[in-house]
């Protein structure tokens, strides 16, 4: 018998990622679906719900994946098992199961997200470089999505200042977006730290269409990494704006930058303000906000 | 949620050149300190736990002593107390042995504390000697890392604690590394009590491009 006994329930990596996988293959899935699931049966990994034969093929598949896009080495964060941030929790569906490339200790520095449009104006484009060089000063991590606009910007920024920064995507691992952005998202992954929620295999089998929606809820994953969220500039119909909605609900620091008050098409930033977030008039405003956090 | 151990399967077995698919490992988390930096809680712990006893005396010592207290009441918490009262834990040999000023029995004291956490009915035992002092790898300048079949070799069994046989083995260590030292306590260890049970149980495992733990100390000690 002892031959058998048990160490206690353990996590295996492999039938994780095989099951988380093979639960999202499932049409009805959705972060707010799984969620819920696991919400029912918090005791359960992915793998109490998922044959294992069924994980270790989907496994396969979606390692087979990463291999082709010439992903080599990847981590994965489990819910329950060591490392994973348990600020994901007070994401409204929080996930299960993360991928990763590169340097997972940053995710322990003090990271402050830096979001805005794909558009930015000329004003935009200089404000998100000057305010990430302050924040830089200041010794924090640049957290941004590698989307094109603003989020370039903040980890170009960042890098180009010998600092840290963390690309949190709504791809898989396997992709990126922009293509433009790929060389960077690379970059990002060999020397600082790429995560992705996105399930690889789903991904894989459908179109753009349904994937584009994988992108704002990587936002909310995003505002949970973080201590607080900037927004540079934003449209009313922009989904920096779930960033926003989630950074609230998530007791996270909101910053809205000055320009976008002064914008009179928009009425996002003064609902924001009214919820709690902080109009940032000078960077001292960031400054004297994020030093009474840990 | 109270943690769970980790698995060395299929996925990440690779990381580690030495274990192959009957090595039954277990560890809690992940050192991935990278650029002389360690911000995780994990790559703290483990820093922490490597101090040199030469820093006996100095403010930092206390550090040391609260490391060892933590990762024994992690491994108590993540590890079932029926599989602990039946196994035998056994700590990795240090690389100093007993007199050299660098001797660091500190994995025997996280054991002897595990004990002390689940009231005193723990089978610890030092069952491996090392019968050399063995230089860190970069303090010998690099070269060739020693294999298990070489580290056995500079292993014995100390009799005297050989008995009652062990009915599971548990052989634990701060870090996983390659594996060689698990696989070459573990050669020693199933010559001695052919056909037992053997499990590697780890604080942390070290994940591919991250730097090593004593090369971390000389970035900062430097």
């Amino acid at each position: 018998m002892d031959q058998s006994l048990s160490l206690g329930r353990s996590i295996s990596p492999w039938l994780e990622m095989g099951s988380y996988e093979a639960l999202w293959k499932q049409g009805w899935a959705s972060f707010k679906k799984l969620a819920e699931c696991f919400r029912e049966k918090p005791d359960a990994a992915p793998s109490d719900l998922v044959p294992r034969e069924t994980a270790e093929k989907t496994a396969h598949e979606a390692l087979e994946i990463l291999r082709k896009a010439n992903v080599r080495h990847f981590g994965l964060r489990i819910h329950k098992a060591g490392e994973y941030p348990e600020r994901l929790r007070d994401a409204h569906y929080p996930v299960e199961l993360l991928y990763y490339r590169g340097w997972w200790d940053l995710i322990q520095t003090r990271c402050v997200a830096v979001v805005g449009t794909r558009k930015p104006t000329p004003e935009g484009q200089a404000r998100a470089a000057r305010l990430v060089k302050s924040l830089v000063e200041d010794k924090f991590t640049i957290v941004s999505g590698l989307a094109a606009g603003i989020d370039t910007i903040a980890h170009r920024t960042a890098i180009e200042c010998g600092a840290r920064t963390v690309g949190v995507i709504g791809t898989p691992l396997s992709h990126s977006y922009p293509a433009a952005n790929k060389h960077l998202q690379e970059q990002i992954a060999q020397d600082y730290l790429l995560i992705s929620q996105v399930p690889i295999v789903r991904y894989s089998q459908q179109g753009w269409k349904i994937n584009r929606l994988f992108f704002p809820e990587r936002n909310v994953t995003m505002s949970a990494l973080t201590e607080a969220t900037i927004i540079v500039e934003a449209s009313e119909t922009s989904g920096t704006l779930i960033q926003a909605r989630a950074a609230i609900h998530q007791e996270r620091k909101l910053f809205i930058l000055d320009n976008c008050f002064k914008n009179p098409e928009l009425t996002w930033p003064a609902r924001f303000e009214s919820q709690g977030a902080i109009r940032v008039r000078d960077y001292e405003d960031i400054r004297t906000n994020l030093a009474s956090t840990p | 949620m109270p943690l769970r151990l980790s698995q060395v399967d299929e996925l990440i077995r690779p990381d580690h050149f030495y274990l192959a698919e009957g090595d039954e490992c277990y560890f809690i988390g992940e050192y991935s300190a990278r650029q002389g930096y360690a911000y995780s809680a994990t790559n703290q712990l483990i820093f922490n736990l490597k101090k040199k006893p030469h820093l006996r005396g100095t403010p930092q010592w206390p550090h040391k002593l609260e490391a060892i207290r933590t990762a024994a009441r992690q491994f108590a918490k993540c590890i079932s107390a029926e599989w602990l009262h039946k196994a035998t834990l056994v700590p990795m040999p240090p690389s100093r042995v007993k007199g050299d000023p660098g001797y660091d029995d500190r994995v025997y004291r996280i054991l002897r504390e595990i004990g002390t956490l689940l009231d005193g009915n723990v089978d610890v035992r030092e069952l491996l000697i090392q019968n050399e002092s063995i230089e860190p790898f970069h303090e010998r300048g690099g070269g060739r890392r020693p294999t298990p079949e070489e580290i056995a070799e500079n292993y014995h069994l100390d009799d005297t604690l050989r008995n009652p046989p062990p009915s599971i083995i548990g052989i634990f260590d701060d870090v996983l590394t390659t594996g060689s030292h698990f696989k070459g306590a573990k050669l020693v260890l199933e010559d001695a009590f052919p056909g037992t049970r053997i499990v590697g149980v780890f604080l942390a495992r070290r994940v591919p491009e991250t730097v090593d733990v004593e090369d971390l100390f000389m970035n900062l000690d430097g």
